[in-house]
Protein backbone atom coordinates (compact mmCIF):
# COMPACT_ATOMS: atom_id res chain seq x y z
CA UNK A 1 0.00 0.00 0.00
CA UNK A 2 1.09 3.57 -0.23
CA UNK A 3 2.61 6.21 1.74
CA UNK A 4 -0.26 8.39 1.74
CA UNK A 5 -2.59 5.43 2.49
CA UNK A 6 -0.43 4.24 5.52
CA UNK A 7 -0.32 7.81 6.84
CA UNK A 8 -4.34 8.35 6.95
CA UNK A 9 -4.19 5.26 8.37
CA UNK A 10 -2.61 5.91 11.58
CA UNK A 11 -4.44 9.18 11.82
CA UNK A 12 -7.53 6.83 11.92
CA UNK A 13 -6.00 4.34 14.71
CA UNK A 14 -4.34 6.66 16.57
CA UNK A 15 -7.39 9.21 16.52
CA UNK A 16 -9.81 6.82 17.57
CA UNK A 17 -7.57 5.12 20.01
CA UNK A 18 -7.79 7.96 22.10
CA UNK A 19 -11.66 8.98 20.75
CA UNK A 20 -13.48 7.33 23.34
CA UNK A 21 -11.85 8.68 26.58
CA UNK A 22 -13.80 5.69 28.95
CA UNK A 23 -13.25 2.75 27.01
CA UNK A 24 -9.54 3.77 26.12
CA UNK A 25 -8.72 4.30 29.42
CA UNK A 26 -10.25 1.32 30.92
CA UNK A 27 -8.33 -0.56 28.09
CA UNK A 28 -4.95 1.27 28.51
CA UNK A 29 -5.75 0.48 32.72
CA UNK A 30 -6.39 -2.74 31.94
CA UNK A 31 -3.09 -3.69 29.94
CA UNK A 32 -0.82 -1.96 32.64
CA UNK A 33 -2.34 -3.77 35.57
CA UNK A 34 -1.66 -6.79 33.85
CA UNK A 35 1.50 -5.63 32.80
CA UNK A 36 2.65 -5.07 35.89
CA UNK A 37 2.03 -8.18 37.56
CA UNK A 38 4.21 -9.60 34.95
CA UNK A 39 6.32 -7.42 35.31
CA UNK A 40 6.54 -8.31 39.40
CA UNK A 41 6.15 -11.75 38.26
CA UNK A 42 8.76 -11.50 35.87
CA UNK A 43 11.66 -9.98 38.19
CA UNK A 44 10.95 -12.55 41.11
CA UNK A 45 11.80 -15.19 38.66
CA UNK A 46 14.66 -13.57 37.08
CA UNK A 47 16.05 -12.44 40.37
CA UNK A 48 15.50 -16.29 42.00
CA UNK A 49 16.75 -18.03 38.73
CA UNK A 50 19.84 -15.66 39.37
CA UNK A 51 20.24 -16.49 42.81
CA UNK A 52 19.92 -20.09 42.02
CA UNK A 53 22.75 -20.30 39.38
CA UNK A 54 24.71 -18.44 41.86
CA UNK A 55 23.88 -21.01 44.28
CA UNK A 56 24.53 -23.66 42.06
CA UNK A 57 28.19 -22.02 40.76
CA UNK A 58 29.03 -22.18 44.92
CA UNK A 59 27.89 -25.93 45.19
CA UNK A 60 29.90 -27.56 47.75
CA UNK A 61 29.72 -30.97 49.77
CA UNK A 62 30.74 -30.84 53.30
CA UNK A 63 31.92 -34.01 54.95
CA UNK A 64 31.53 -34.29 58.57
CA UNK A 65 33.92 -37.05 60.32
CA UNK A 66 33.55 -39.11 63.41
CA UNK A 67 35.02 -37.50 66.44
CA UNK A 68 37.68 -39.76 66.99
CA UNK A 69 39.20 -39.76 63.45
CA UNK A 70 43.10 -40.12 63.58
CA UNK A 71 45.05 -37.26 61.82
CA UNK A 72 46.31 -40.03 59.98
CA UNK A 73 43.00 -40.91 58.51
CA UNK A 74 42.49 -37.43 57.83
CA UNK A 75 45.65 -37.60 55.67
CA UNK A 76 44.01 -40.80 53.69
CA UNK A 77 40.29 -39.41 53.24
CA UNK A 78 41.72 -35.98 51.66
CA UNK A 79 44.17 -38.23 48.92
CA UNK A 80 40.84 -40.33 48.33
CA UNK A 81 38.59 -37.07 47.83
CA UNK A 82 41.20 -35.13 45.83
CA UNK A 83 41.43 -37.82 42.99
CA UNK A 84 37.65 -38.11 42.32
CA UNK A 85 36.54 -36.30 39.41
CA UNK A 86 34.90 -33.19 39.62
CA UNK A 87 36.47 -32.04 42.99
CA UNK A 88 37.59 -28.73 42.36
CA UNK A 89 39.52 -28.54 46.01
CA UNK A 90 39.75 -29.95 49.04
CA UNK A 91 39.80 -27.62 52.39
CA UNK A 92 40.23 -29.14 55.26
CA UNK A 93 38.09 -27.58 58.29
CA UNK A 94 39.31 -28.66 61.74
CA UNK A 95 37.31 -29.08 65.02
CA UNK A 96 38.87 -26.13 66.49
CA UNK A 97 38.72 -23.65 63.14
CA UNK A 98 34.99 -24.52 62.86
CA UNK A 99 35.02 -23.27 66.99
CA UNK A 100 36.37 -20.34 65.38
CA UNK A 101 34.44 -19.31 62.76
CA UNK A 102 31.21 -20.04 64.91
CA UNK A 103 32.53 -17.40 67.52
CA UNK A 104 33.18 -15.08 65.05
CA UNK A 105 29.29 -15.68 63.55
CA UNK A 106 28.16 -15.21 66.66
CA UNK A 107 30.66 -11.87 67.15
CA UNK A 108 29.68 -10.14 70.47
CA UNK A 109 27.91 -13.39 71.63
CA UNK A 110 30.86 -15.52 71.46
CA UNK A 111 30.86 -16.23 75.03
CA UNK A 112 28.51 -18.36 74.80
CA UNK A 113 30.97 -20.65 73.17
CA UNK A 114 33.66 -20.37 76.10
CA UNK A 115 34.61 -23.22 77.79
CA UNK A 116 34.27 -25.69 74.78
CA UNK A 117 37.95 -25.26 73.37
CA UNK A 118 40.57 -27.96 72.87
CA UNK A 119 39.29 -31.68 74.48
CA UNK A 120 35.45 -30.22 75.25
CA UNK A 121 34.59 -29.32 71.71
CA UNK A 122 31.76 -30.90 70.34
CA UNK A 123 32.32 -30.29 66.27
CA UNK A 124 33.94 -32.67 64.12
CA UNK A 125 36.52 -32.13 62.05
CA UNK A 126 35.49 -31.63 58.25
CA UNK A 127 36.53 -31.32 54.63
CA UNK A 128 34.67 -29.02 52.41
CA UNK A 129 34.89 -30.46 48.46
CA UNK A 130 34.50 -27.60 46.09
CA UNK A 131 32.54 -29.26 43.10
CA UNK A 132 33.35 -28.03 39.20
CA UNK A 133 29.85 -28.53 38.45
CA UNK A 134 26.62 -28.88 40.15
CA UNK A 135 25.96 -32.03 38.46
CA UNK A 136 28.63 -33.64 40.17
CA UNK A 137 27.29 -32.78 43.48
CA UNK A 138 25.37 -35.68 44.43
CA UNK A 139 27.71 -38.09 42.95
CA UNK A 140 30.35 -37.30 45.38
CA UNK A 141 28.20 -36.73 48.11
CA UNK A 142 27.41 -40.31 47.98
CA UNK A 143 30.74 -41.19 47.63
CA UNK A 144 31.69 -39.25 50.71
CA UNK A 145 29.07 -41.43 52.57
CA UNK A 146 30.50 -44.58 52.05
CA UNK A 147 33.93 -43.37 53.22
CA UNK A 148 35.13 -44.59 56.39
CA UNK A 149 35.29 -42.31 59.47
CA UNK A 150 32.42 -40.22 57.96
CA UNK A 151 29.45 -39.10 60.11
CA UNK A 152 27.20 -36.94 57.53
CA UNK A 153 27.72 -35.86 54.22
CA UNK A 154 26.11 -32.30 53.75
CA UNK A 155 25.71 -30.57 50.17
CA UNK A 156 23.81 -27.85 48.75
CA UNK A 157 21.75 -29.64 46.53
CA UNK A 158 18.84 -29.59 48.67
CA UNK A 159 18.91 -25.59 48.54
CA UNK A 160 18.71 -25.36 45.25
CA UNK A 161 16.69 -28.10 44.50
CA UNK A 162 13.94 -26.50 46.93
CA UNK A 163 14.35 -23.10 45.34
CA UNK A 164 14.26 -24.59 42.04
CA UNK A 165 10.81 -26.07 42.87
CA UNK A 166 10.21 -22.68 44.69
CA UNK A 167 10.88 -21.03 41.42
CA UNK A 168 8.75 -23.03 39.26
CA UNK A 169 5.82 -22.71 41.69
CA UNK A 170 6.12 -18.79 41.20
CA UNK A 171 6.35 -19.22 37.56
CA UNK A 172 3.54 -21.52 37.23
CA UNK A 173 1.07 -19.45 39.33
CA UNK A 174 2.37 -16.13 37.95
CA UNK A 175 1.98 -17.26 34.57
CA UNK A 176 -1.59 -17.88 35.20
CA UNK A 177 -2.28 -14.92 36.78
CA UNK A 178 -0.78 -13.13 33.55
CA UNK A 179 -2.24 -15.18 31.09
CA UNK A 180 -6.40 -14.43 33.02
CA UNK A 181 -4.99 -10.93 33.06
CA UNK A 182 -3.99 -10.72 29.44
CA UNK A 183 -6.92 -12.18 28.09
CA UNK A 184 -9.12 -9.39 30.38
CA UNK A 185 -6.83 -6.63 29.05
CA UNK A 186 -7.76 -8.65 25.61
CA UNK A 187 -11.36 -8.50 25.93
CA UNK A 188 -11.57 -4.88 27.24
CA UNK A 189 -9.46 -4.05 24.27
CA UNK A 190 -12.16 -5.84 22.16
CA UNK A 191 -15.11 -3.82 23.10
CA UNK A 192 -12.93 -0.75 22.89
CA UNK A 193 -12.66 -1.77 19.33
CA UNK A 194 -15.82 -3.08 18.94
CA UNK A 195 -17.24 0.79 19.62
CA UNK A 196 -15.23 2.24 16.93
CA UNK A 197 -15.70 -0.79 14.50
CA UNK A 198 -20.02 -0.04 15.35
CA UNK A 199 -19.84 3.22 15.25
CA UNK A 200 -17.96 2.78 11.60
CA UNK A 201 -19.85 -0.24 10.08
CA UNK A 202 -21.86 1.95 7.81
CA UNK A 203 -18.79 3.27 6.80
CA UNK A 204 -17.06 -0.41 6.40
CA UNK A 205 -19.94 -1.78 4.26
CA UNK A 206 -19.82 1.26 1.79
CA UNK A 207 -16.16 0.29 1.66
CA UNK A 208 -16.43 -3.04 0.99
CA UNK A 209 -19.11 -2.28 -1.77
CA UNK A 210 -16.78 0.15 -3.26
CA UNK A 211 -14.07 -2.29 -3.30
CA UNK A 212 -11.85 -2.15 -0.03
CA UNK A 213 -9.53 -5.13 0.85
CA UNK A 214 -9.92 -6.49 4.25
CA UNK A 215 -6.82 -5.01 4.88
CA UNK A 216 -7.37 -1.37 4.02
CA UNK A 217 -10.40 -1.68 6.25
CA UNK A 218 -8.55 -3.43 9.23
CA UNK A 219 -5.21 -1.96 9.36
CA UNK A 220 -6.68 1.40 10.94
CA UNK A 221 -8.70 -0.70 13.76
CA UNK A 222 -5.23 -2.64 14.28
CA UNK A 223 -3.52 0.45 14.88
CA UNK A 224 -6.17 1.69 17.28
CA UNK A 225 -5.28 -1.91 19.18
CA UNK A 226 -1.52 -1.60 18.39
CA UNK A 227 -1.62 2.53 20.04
CA UNK A 228 -3.64 0.99 23.19
CA UNK A 229 -1.50 -1.98 23.78
CA UNK A 230 1.52 0.42 23.36
CA UNK A 231 0.47 3.06 25.79
CA UNK A 232 -0.22 0.81 28.35
CA UNK A 233 3.33 -1.33 27.87
CA UNK A 234 4.71 2.34 28.12
CA UNK A 235 3.03 3.55 31.30
CA UNK A 236 3.87 0.01 32.85
CA UNK A 237 7.26 0.06 32.11
CA UNK A 238 7.02 3.77 33.77
CA UNK A 239 5.67 2.42 36.88
CA UNK A 240 7.58 -0.93 37.20
CA UNK A 241 11.29 0.48 36.30
CA UNK A 242 11.37 3.21 39.38
CA UNK A 243 9.53 0.23 41.86
CA UNK A 244 12.43 -2.19 41.11
CA UNK A 245 14.75 0.56 41.47
CA UNK A 246 13.49 1.34 44.83
CA UNK A 247 13.67 -1.86 45.84
CA UNK A 248 16.94 -2.42 44.79
CA UNK A 249 18.07 0.55 46.89
CA UNK A 250 16.35 -0.19 49.88
CA UNK A 251 18.15 -3.32 50.00
CA UNK A 252 21.19 -1.96 49.31
CA UNK A 253 20.97 0.56 52.14
CA UNK A 254 20.02 -3.42 54.22
CA UNK A 255 23.37 -4.74 52.92
CA UNK A 256 25.17 -2.37 55.33
CA UNK A 257 23.42 -2.93 58.20
CA UNK A 258 23.22 -6.65 57.71
CA UNK A 259 25.85 -8.63 55.77
CA UNK A 260 23.48 -11.46 55.36
CA UNK A 261 21.99 -9.75 52.59
CA UNK A 262 25.03 -9.04 51.11
CA UNK A 263 25.56 -12.90 50.03
CA UNK A 264 21.98 -14.92 49.75
CA UNK A 265 20.07 -12.00 48.89
CA UNK A 266 21.60 -10.40 45.84
CA UNK A 267 19.16 -8.51 43.23
CA UNK A 268 20.05 -8.68 39.78
CA UNK A 269 20.80 -4.76 38.93
CA UNK A 270 18.69 -2.86 36.71
CA UNK A 271 20.82 -2.60 33.86
CA UNK A 272 20.39 -6.41 33.39
CA UNK A 273 16.33 -6.70 33.62
CA UNK A 274 15.75 -3.81 32.09
CA UNK A 275 16.30 -4.83 28.13
CA UNK A 276 14.04 -8.35 28.81
CA UNK A 277 11.79 -6.28 30.43
CA UNK A 278 10.84 -3.77 27.95
CA UNK A 279 11.19 -6.42 25.36
CA UNK A 280 8.46 -8.65 26.98
CA UNK A 281 6.04 -5.59 28.38
CA UNK A 282 6.16 -4.20 24.82
CA UNK A 283 5.67 -7.29 22.89
CA UNK A 284 2.57 -8.64 25.08
CA UNK A 285 1.26 -4.99 25.23
CA UNK A 286 1.17 -4.89 21.46
CA UNK A 287 0.38 -8.15 20.76
CA UNK A 288 -3.31 -8.07 23.23
CA UNK A 289 -3.90 -4.66 21.53
CA UNK A 290 -3.68 -6.01 18.23
CA UNK A 291 -5.21 -9.53 18.98
CA UNK A 292 -8.29 -7.25 20.55
CA UNK A 293 -8.56 -5.68 17.71
CA UNK A 294 -8.51 -8.25 14.86
CA UNK A 295 -11.15 -9.90 16.96
CA UNK A 296 -13.45 -7.24 16.40
CA UNK A 297 -13.32 -6.81 13.17
CA UNK A 298 -13.97 -10.04 11.72
CA UNK A 299 -17.55 -10.22 11.86
CA UNK A 300 -18.21 -6.76 9.97
CA UNK A 301 -15.78 -8.04 7.21
CA UNK A 302 -18.55 -10.55 6.01
CA UNK A 303 -20.23 -8.42 3.56
CA UNK B 1 -21.77 -9.94 -20.02
CA UNK B 2 -23.64 -11.06 -17.54
CA UNK B 3 -25.29 -14.24 -17.39
CA UNK B 4 -27.09 -16.33 -14.69
CA UNK B 5 -27.70 -20.20 -15.20
CA UNK B 6 -30.46 -21.78 -13.05
CA UNK B 7 -29.58 -19.45 -10.41
CA UNK B 8 -31.32 -20.75 -7.08
CA UNK B 9 -31.16 -18.74 -3.47
CA UNK B 10 -32.32 -20.21 -0.46
CA UNK B 11 -31.88 -18.66 2.73
CA UNK B 12 -30.55 -20.17 5.85
CA UNK B 13 -33.82 -19.34 7.67
CA UNK B 14 -35.65 -21.51 4.53
CA UNK B 15 -36.31 -18.56 1.83
CA UNK B 16 -36.94 -19.62 -0.75
CA UNK B 17 -35.82 -16.01 -2.78
CA UNK B 18 -34.97 -17.47 -6.33
CA UNK B 19 -35.58 -20.63 -7.84
CA UNK B 20 -34.19 -21.25 -11.48
CA UNK B 21 -33.16 -17.96 -12.68
CA UNK B 22 -31.54 -17.69 -15.88
CA UNK B 23 -30.98 -14.82 -17.94
CA UNK B 24 -27.99 -12.66 -20.15
CA UNK B 25 -27.30 -9.25 -20.41
CA UNK B 26 -25.12 -7.90 -22.67
CA UNK B 27 -22.37 -5.02 -22.34
CA UNK B 28 -23.86 -1.66 -22.46
CA UNK B 29 -27.20 -3.30 -21.65
CA UNK B 30 -29.86 -1.39 -19.93
CA UNK B 31 -32.23 -3.54 -17.38
CA UNK B 32 -35.12 -3.17 -15.07
CA UNK B 33 -35.74 -5.70 -12.63
CA UNK B 34 -39.03 -5.29 -11.50
CA UNK B 35 -41.60 -6.94 -8.79
CA UNK B 36 -43.27 -6.67 -5.70
CA UNK B 37 -41.04 -6.57 -2.33
CA UNK B 38 -39.83 -9.95 -1.67
CA UNK B 39 -39.59 -10.92 -5.60
CA UNK B 40 -35.95 -11.77 -5.68
CA UNK B 41 -35.05 -8.35 -7.12
CA UNK B 42 -32.17 -7.45 -4.12
CA UNK B 43 -30.95 -10.98 -4.54
CA UNK B 44 -29.78 -11.05 -7.69
CA UNK B 45 -28.27 -7.37 -7.09
CA UNK B 46 -26.67 -9.16 -3.98
CA UNK B 47 -25.61 -11.68 -5.59
CA UNK B 48 -23.94 -9.83 -8.42
CA UNK B 49 -22.25 -8.02 -5.77
CA UNK B 50 -20.60 -11.61 -4.21
CA UNK B 51 -22.50 -10.48 -0.82
CA UNK B 52 -24.57 -13.99 -0.87
CA UNK B 53 -23.07 -17.12 -2.75
CA UNK B 54 -26.24 -19.01 -4.86
CA UNK B 55 -27.49 -22.40 -3.15
CA UNK B 56 -27.17 -23.86 -6.90
CA UNK B 57 -26.58 -22.69 -10.51
CA UNK B 58 -23.90 -20.34 -12.29
CA UNK B 59 -23.30 -16.45 -11.95
CA UNK B 60 -20.94 -15.39 -14.85
CA UNK B 61 -19.71 -11.68 -15.09
CA UNK B 62 -16.80 -10.98 -17.55
CA UNK B 63 -16.27 -14.70 -18.58
CA UNK B 64 -15.55 -15.30 -14.60
CA UNK B 65 -17.73 -17.86 -12.89
CA UNK B 66 -18.40 -15.76 -9.68
CA UNK B 67 -18.85 -19.76 -7.75
CA UNK B 68 -14.71 -20.10 -8.29
CA UNK B 69 -13.63 -16.30 -7.68
CA UNK B 70 -11.18 -16.29 -4.37
CA UNK B 71 -12.46 -14.46 -1.28
CA UNK B 72 -9.71 -12.49 -1.43
CA UNK B 73 -10.50 -11.34 -5.07
CA UNK B 74 -13.74 -10.34 -4.63
CA UNK B 75 -12.86 -6.49 -3.80
CA UNK B 76 -10.86 -5.81 -7.25
CA UNK B 77 -13.98 -7.75 -8.92
CA UNK B 78 -16.05 -5.05 -6.74
CA UNK B 79 -13.96 -2.19 -8.36
CA UNK B 80 -15.46 -3.02 -11.58
CA UNK B 81 -19.21 -2.40 -10.13
CA UNK B 82 -20.48 1.05 -9.09
CA UNK B 83 -23.40 0.29 -6.61
CA UNK B 84 -26.50 2.88 -5.98
CA UNK B 85 -28.69 2.25 -2.91
CA UNK B 86 -32.30 3.32 -1.97
CA UNK B 87 -30.92 5.34 0.80
CA UNK B 88 -27.70 6.64 -0.49
CA UNK B 89 -25.25 5.18 2.23
CA UNK B 90 -22.96 8.93 1.89
CA UNK B 91 -20.88 9.01 5.11
CA UNK B 92 -22.49 11.74 6.89
CA UNK B 93 -18.99 12.98 8.39
CA UNK B 94 -17.64 14.20 5.14
CA UNK B 95 -18.42 16.42 2.26
CA UNK B 96 -19.73 15.54 -1.01
CA UNK B 97 -16.33 16.12 -2.54
CA UNK B 98 -14.83 13.58 0.02
CA UNK B 99 -17.47 11.37 -0.58
CA UNK B 100 -16.99 10.80 -3.79
CA UNK B 101 -13.01 11.17 -3.33
CA UNK B 102 -13.34 8.32 -0.60
CA UNK B 103 -14.07 5.99 -3.39
CA UNK B 104 -11.24 6.60 -5.15
CA UNK B 105 -8.85 6.47 -2.23
CA UNK B 106 -10.13 2.95 -1.26
CA UNK B 107 -8.71 1.79 -4.57
CA UNK B 108 -5.63 3.97 -3.74
CA UNK B 109 -5.97 6.19 -7.00
CA UNK B 110 -2.98 8.68 -7.50
CA UNK B 111 -3.70 11.79 -6.13
CA UNK B 112 -3.36 13.97 -9.23
CA UNK B 113 -5.88 11.47 -11.03
CA UNK B 114 -8.61 12.06 -7.67
CA UNK B 115 -8.10 15.75 -7.69
CA UNK B 116 -8.98 15.76 -11.75
CA UNK B 117 -11.74 13.12 -11.46
CA UNK B 118 -13.54 14.27 -8.33
CA UNK B 119 -14.80 17.30 -9.80
CA UNK B 120 -15.58 16.15 -13.38
CA UNK B 121 -18.05 13.52 -12.36
CA UNK B 122 -19.65 16.01 -9.45
CA UNK B 123 -20.28 18.44 -12.59
CA UNK B 124 -21.97 15.45 -14.57
CA UNK B 125 -24.45 14.79 -11.83
CA UNK B 126 -24.18 18.92 -11.38
CA UNK B 127 -23.14 19.36 -7.91
CA UNK B 128 -20.40 21.15 -8.37
CA UNK B 129 -21.53 23.83 -6.37
CA UNK B 130 -22.46 22.03 -2.89
CA UNK B 131 -18.66 20.08 -3.01
CA UNK B 132 -18.50 21.59 0.07
CA UNK B 133 -21.65 20.72 1.67
CA UNK B 134 -22.44 17.83 3.95
CA UNK B 135 -24.91 15.37 3.35
CA UNK B 136 -27.56 16.49 6.10
CA UNK B 137 -27.50 20.04 3.94
CA UNK B 138 -28.58 18.38 0.99
CA UNK B 139 -32.33 16.83 -0.12
CA UNK B 140 -32.73 13.73 -1.03
CA UNK B 141 -32.10 14.29 -4.56
CA UNK B 142 -28.79 15.92 -4.26
CA UNK B 143 -27.78 12.75 -1.93
CA UNK B 144 -28.50 9.96 -4.50
CA UNK B 145 -26.80 12.44 -7.19
CA UNK B 146 -23.49 12.29 -4.89
CA UNK B 147 -24.13 8.99 -4.15
CA UNK B 148 -24.41 8.30 -8.00
CA UNK B 149 -21.28 10.37 -8.52
CA UNK B 150 -19.78 7.57 -5.90
CA UNK B 151 -20.59 4.85 -7.67
CA UNK B 152 -19.38 6.33 -11.65
CA UNK B 153 -16.17 8.18 -10.74
CA UNK B 154 -13.85 4.46 -10.71
CA UNK B 155 -15.78 4.43 -14.30
CA UNK B 156 -16.96 1.07 -13.57
CA UNK B 157 -18.32 -1.52 -16.38
CA UNK B 158 -21.72 -2.40 -14.72
CA UNK B 159 -23.97 -0.30 -12.55
CA UNK B 160 -25.96 -1.91 -10.23
CA UNK B 161 -29.09 0.50 -8.93
CA UNK B 162 -31.17 -1.13 -6.02
CA UNK B 163 -34.20 1.39 -5.94
CA UNK B 164 -31.87 4.73 -6.78
CA UNK B 165 -35.27 6.55 -7.58
CA UNK B 166 -37.38 4.68 -4.33
CA UNK B 167 -37.48 7.59 -1.69
CA UNK B 168 -37.48 10.64 -4.12
CA UNK B 169 -40.51 12.80 -5.83
CA UNK B 170 -41.01 12.11 -9.37
CA UNK B 171 -39.00 14.92 -10.68
CA UNK B 172 -36.13 14.53 -9.01
CA UNK B 173 -36.26 10.80 -9.84
CA UNK B 174 -36.28 11.70 -13.54
CA UNK B 175 -32.98 13.78 -12.61
CA UNK B 176 -31.33 10.51 -11.26
CA UNK B 177 -32.56 8.93 -14.19
CA UNK B 178 -31.13 11.05 -16.67
CA UNK B 179 -27.32 10.71 -14.99
CA UNK B 180 -28.33 6.57 -15.24
CA UNK B 181 -28.85 7.13 -18.70
CA UNK B 182 -25.98 9.24 -19.18
CA UNK B 183 -23.55 6.52 -17.74
CA UNK B 184 -25.37 3.59 -20.19
CA UNK B 185 -24.54 5.76 -23.70
CA UNK B 186 -21.17 6.15 -22.23
CA UNK B 187 -21.32 2.35 -22.77
CA UNK B 188 -21.64 1.14 -18.88
CA UNK B 189 -24.13 -1.72 -18.39
CA UNK B 190 -27.04 -1.04 -15.92
CA UNK B 191 -28.62 -3.21 -14.20
CA UNK B 192 -31.90 -1.41 -11.86
CA UNK B 193 -34.09 -2.86 -9.41
CA UNK B 194 -37.32 -0.96 -9.42
CA UNK B 195 -41.02 -0.24 -8.02
CA UNK B 196 -40.93 3.15 -10.68
CA UNK B 197 -43.63 2.26 -12.55
CA UNK B 198 -43.80 5.34 -14.67
CA UNK B 199 -39.90 5.11 -14.82
CA UNK B 200 -40.39 1.60 -16.01
CA UNK B 201 -42.81 2.49 -18.88
CA UNK B 202 -41.55 5.78 -20.01
CA UNK B 203 -37.97 4.24 -20.76
CA UNK B 204 -38.82 1.67 -22.60
CA UNK B 205 -35.89 -0.59 -22.08
CA UNK B 206 -35.44 -4.28 -21.26
CA UNK B 207 -37.70 -5.35 -18.37
CA UNK B 208 -37.09 -9.03 -16.34
CA UNK B 209 -40.09 -9.24 -13.76
CA UNK B 210 -39.91 -11.40 -10.92
CA UNK B 211 -42.57 -13.43 -8.99
CA UNK B 212 -41.95 -15.30 -5.39
CA UNK B 213 -38.66 -16.04 -6.97
CA UNK B 214 -39.60 -16.87 -10.28
CA UNK B 215 -38.77 -14.66 -13.60
CA UNK B 216 -41.98 -14.79 -15.14
CA UNK B 217 -41.08 -12.12 -17.72
CA UNK B 218 -38.11 -10.67 -19.48
CA UNK B 219 -38.94 -8.18 -22.50
CA UNK B 220 -37.01 -6.00 -24.62
CA UNK B 221 -38.93 -2.49 -24.64
CA UNK B 222 -41.01 -3.74 -21.94
CA UNK B 223 -43.39 -1.87 -19.29
CA UNK B 224 -44.49 -2.75 -15.66
CA UNK B 225 -46.73 -4.96 -15.56
CA UNK B 226 -49.67 -5.55 -12.46
CA UNK B 227 -50.46 -8.75 -12.00
CA UNK B 228 -53.33 -8.31 -10.39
Amino acid sequence: MKIRTWHSFFKQGIKSAFGNKTMSVASIVAITAALCVLGVVMLVVLNLNYLMDDLESKSEVTVFLEKDVELSDIKGIEAKIKNWDGVNEVEFVSKSSALESWKEDLDDKAYLLDGYEGAENPLPHSFVIGIEKPEYTEDIASKAETLPQVMKVNYSKEVAESLGKVVHTVRLIGFVIVLILAVIAAIIIHNTVRLTVYSRRREIKIMKYIGATDWYIRWPFIIEGFTIGMTGSLIAIVIIMPLYKYVLNKLAGQHLEEGFFVNIFKLLPLGDVVNTILLVFILVGVSVGVIGSVMSIRKHLKV
Amino acid sequence: MIEFRNVEKIYSNGVKALSSASFKIENGEFVFVVGESGAGKSTILKLLLKEIDPTSGDIIVAGQNLRDMEERDIPYYRRGLGVVFQDFRLLSDRDVYDNVAFAMEIVEAPRKEIRRRVPMVLAMVGLSSKAKCYPNELSGGEQQRVSMARALVNRPSILIADEPSGNLDPATADGIMEIVEMANRRGTTVIMATHAKDIVDTMAKRVITLKNGVIVRDEEKGGYFNED
